[in-house]
């Protein structure tokens, strides 16, 4: 045992109150002089009680922020992370109800596909055939419409071949022509739906009236 | 001033991969001969159960070990934190690490002082990161929350008077072991706070017992000189 004037060190006095804090004996000539030194005996008291003062402090600091019930979350949140150790990670859906007709419409249903292509087949052949009916019922019309228009572009009488110069018709002419080609196509629309915007529309020969 | 245990000791670590040292050291080993502890055993346990692949069972038992060590984990945690959801997480986190990594354990070293590795591993890391952020972050004022420690009290100091006291006092306490050099700290919390011996600390740490001895000493004295004896 190091003394300095019948005294303990500091560092023995603290080597012994860690050996009584892990539960070890104190060393017999220590315990003799802490026994017989008063002035020993209270420091080692002092350096006791400090450091048991720091520890309790700590204690109660803990224990009052870390209650049983939190201890218990702590726990099942524990028991929550393991339980998810190890599994792959997961595709979480989309909440929203309302993206689900969007998500599965013609994808992933072979009925709605079936129904979607039907339609799309079924408007292709109604269009087909309604082209095919009424060019076969005004042939007449569309010729004479044709002539109508080649009647603008007129070689002058007594030109050389090869000099052909074709006819600036009046722009006037031009767009009347025009005008009368259209209204001709459209007396009889073959759209139904766009009959009523016809009606609303005023036909050239209407404005040439006025 | 290093808080890293990892670069403060010069040894490596590595929380989930914390491996036994050399068979030439005995510090922090139990002694030759001696049965390991009950958690050590049970330990060894749920290392074999998840080596057979049953883990609900392993599961099961691991419960058992974390009821036992979880008070004093957070006691720990909180101490290095001071935030209370931080140590929280950072001792879930560590017992989350203990089971994912328990085919990595050794019975050579007992159970608690494996575990505590990790776990301060893993607040030294949280501590760094704050660092890190608070760099750029303006801390926002004091919130008196339910979590703040300065408002935590005992249940014995129920006038306002006490509580004032307390949370100054420990508002003092808690700069003065801050202001502790880091392995001072380090080995002072696991010894005061989590209730190790110097010889865990030294396994826990890879440091001489001595040297463990040494700075708890220099701590202690610290300690009492900042706070004028009494904390």
């Amino acid at each position: 045992m190091k003394n300095r004037g019948h005294h303990l060190e500091e560092e023995r006095l603290f080597d012994s109150y860690l050996a009584v804090r892990g539960g070890q004996i104190l060393d017999p000539p220590v315990a003799e002089h802490l026994t017989d030194c008063d002035a020993c005996g209270e420091r080692y008291a002092e350096l006791t009680q400090f450091m048991e003062s720091l520890n309790a402090e700590a204690r109660v600091e803990a224990d009052a922020i870390f209650t049983p019930e939190r201890l218990r979350v702590q726990r099942q949140q524990i028991t929550r992370k393991l339980e998810h150790l190890g599994h792959p990670a997961r595709v979480i859906t989309f909440p929203g109800r309302a993206a689900r007709p969007y998500v599965g419409s013609s994808a992933s249903r072979p009925g709605r596909r079936w129904i979607a292509a039907a339609a799309a087949a079924g408007l292709f052949v109604g269009v087909g055939t309604g082209f095919f009916f009424d060019w076969e019922r005004a042939p007449g019309r569309r010729t004479g419409g044709v002539m109508a228009r080649q009647t603008v572009l007129t070689a002058p009488a007594g030109r050389v071949a090869g000099e052909i110069e074709f006819a600036r018709p009046d722009p006037s002419d031009e767009i009347r022509a025009f005008l009368t080609e259209l209204e001709l196509a459209g007396e009889k629309p073959r759209i139904q739906v766009l009959s009523a915007v016809d009606a609303l529309t005023p036909h050239v020969r209407e404005i040439n009236l006025r | 001033m290093s808080n890293d245990l990892r670069t403060a000791f010069g040894v490596a670590l590595e929380g989930s991969h914390a491996e036994p040292e050399p068979a030439s050291s005995s510090r922090g080993r139990r002694p030759v001969g001696a049965p390991p502890s009950k958690d050590t055993q049970l330990a060894i346990a749920i290392r074999q159960l998840v080596d057979r692949g049953d883990m609900e069972q392993a599961r099961d038992l691991f419960s058992g070990l974390v009821e036992a060590h979880q008070r004093r984990a957070s006691r720990i945690a909180y101490q290095y934190l001071r935030d209370a959801s931080e140590a929280d997480e950072a001792v879930q986190d560590a017992f989350v690490k203990v089971f994912a990594h328990i085919s990595s354990y050794r019975e050579a070293w007992p159970f608690e002082v494996w575990f505590t590795r990790i776990l301060i591993n893993g607040c030294l890391d949280r501590r760094k990161a704050r660092a890190r952020r608070d760099r750029w972050v303006v801390p926002a004022g004091d919130t008196g929350g339910p979590d703040d420690p300065r408002m935590a009290a005992g249940p014995s100091e129920a006038s306002p008077e006490a509580r004032v006291l307390a949370r100054e006092r420990r508002a003092r306490l808690a700069a003065a072991i801050d202001r502790l050099d880091g392995r001072q700290r380090t080995v002072f919390m696991l010894c005061h706070y989590g209730d190790h011996t110097p010889r865990e600390v030294s396994a826990m740490t890879g440091l001489n017992e001595s040297t463990v001895r040494v700075h708890l000493f220099r701590a202690a004295r610290k300690l009492r000189g900042l706070l004028g004896g009494t904390p």
